[in-house]
């Protein structure tokens, strides 16, 4: 059968995890190394997105223009915490052995995800999965839904499972 | 929702530890269960997942391929005069017979894939509604992995995932891949 035949790669994939603020991304990313290293073709791309939003908050908080101060320390602040995901993630990669690739984007998350998986041609798109309190079965997480959608490449979904050890 | 009536473990022509065993013993490696059916997304899905996750990791990987098929109703309502019909048994049993025959030919077919890849599988059937049957069947064989097609409806495509597989990224317990049709085979 010709697609029997068909192979649909060499068995290693270009690999992107989204990294985000909330820890199933990083469970996400511990799942992954652990149960598909050598799947995995170096370097291993991470990304984080910082979004827009807050500033439009301040500029209405303010009433008017806010503070040329305020936002450059706000910009800053959210530099910083993206940094230091990015920081953890690559310790959780060193730690396995892999090598690392990171971007950083500003933007709508769900959009740049997927943007920038189709500029890098990623095969492998790898997201944690929001589990928020008592609608936990339910919601997927607007980011991981958006991008199992519109990514063209196969996504994982690693769903941090709060009652089940790994 | 339809609850799953049965599931019924097929053991396709492989060595391999029973299925039933499988799911009671402790996790010993890594279970990947690929759902399939009538599509050609989800036998590129399995392909996928043989090639890109079974190729690197042959000595403790273990594949299930799993089918779910249509709920076979038991009684039929024709609307003749308000009443219930009961469908003749030999209608009943012909639909069955038609379900089962499909389902022997989506199994072959993705063990034809499996065994071309030199892979062992594991086969296995459910009935009932296929989102919940394929969660429920990943749960009971302890899946750490499961992977699906997605089901590109047409002009639709970006919008609109299969729902199955929609369904099964929301709830299932296990990791969920999703794996969508290469690009430039689907406009």
């Amino acid at each position: 059968m010709a697609e029997a035949k068909e192979r649909t790669g060499t068995g290693k994939k270009r690999v992107m995890v989204a990294i985000e603020e909330h820890e199933c991304s990083h469970y996400a990313l511990e799942w992954t190394l652990l149960n598909l290293k050598p799947t995995i073709s170096s370097p291993l791309l991470l990304i984080t997105v910082q979004p827009f939003s807050p500033f439009t908050y301040v500029a209405a908080a303010s009433y008017s223009s806010p503070p040329q101060e305020l936002i450059q320390s706000m910009q800053e602040h959210q530099k910083q915490a993206a940094l230091a995901l990015l920081e953890r993630a690559k310790e959780i990669c060193a730690k396995h052995g892999v090598d690392v690739e990171t971007i950083t984007e500003m933007g709508e998350p769900k959009e740049v995800i997927c943007q920038v998986a189709e500029q890098q041609n990623i095969e492998l798109l790898v997201m944690g999965s929001h589990a928020r309190g008592a609608v936990e079965r339910f919601f997927l997480g607007s980011v991981s839904n958006y991008c199992v959608h519109h990514a063209k490449c196969p996504v994982l979904v690693v769903k941090q499972d709060s009652g089940k050890k790994n | 929702m339809e609850e799953v009536t049965a599931t019924v473990v097929m053991e396709g022509a492989v060595v391999g530890p029973e299925v039933a065993e499988a799911t009671t013993a402790e996790k010993k490696g890594f279970k990947v269960v690929v759902a399939v059916d009538d599509s050609e997304n989800s036998h590129y899905a399995l392909s996928w997942a043989i090639d890109n996750i079974l190729a690197n990791r042959r000595e403790d990987c273990q594949l299930v391929v799993l089918h779910v098929q249509h709920f076979v109703e038991t009684t039929f309502m024709y609307p003749v005069a308000g009443h219930a019909v009961y469908a003749p048994t030999l209608s009943m049993d012909a639909v069955r017979k038609a379900h089962e025959e499909n389902s022997k030919r989506v199994i072959s077919r993705a063990v034809d894939i499996c065994k071309s890849k030199h892979v062992d599988a594991l086969t296995a059937v459910a009935e009932g509604d296929p989102k919940d049957a394929i969660c429920e069947a990943a749960e009971k064989l302890h899946a750490d992995l499961l992977v699906v097609g997605s089901r590109g409806l047409g002009m639709i495509k970006r919008a609109f995932l299969g729902s199955v597989s929609d369904y099964l990224a929301h709830h299932a317990k296990c990791p969920v891949l999703i794996v969508k049709p290469p690009k430039g085979s689907h406009k």
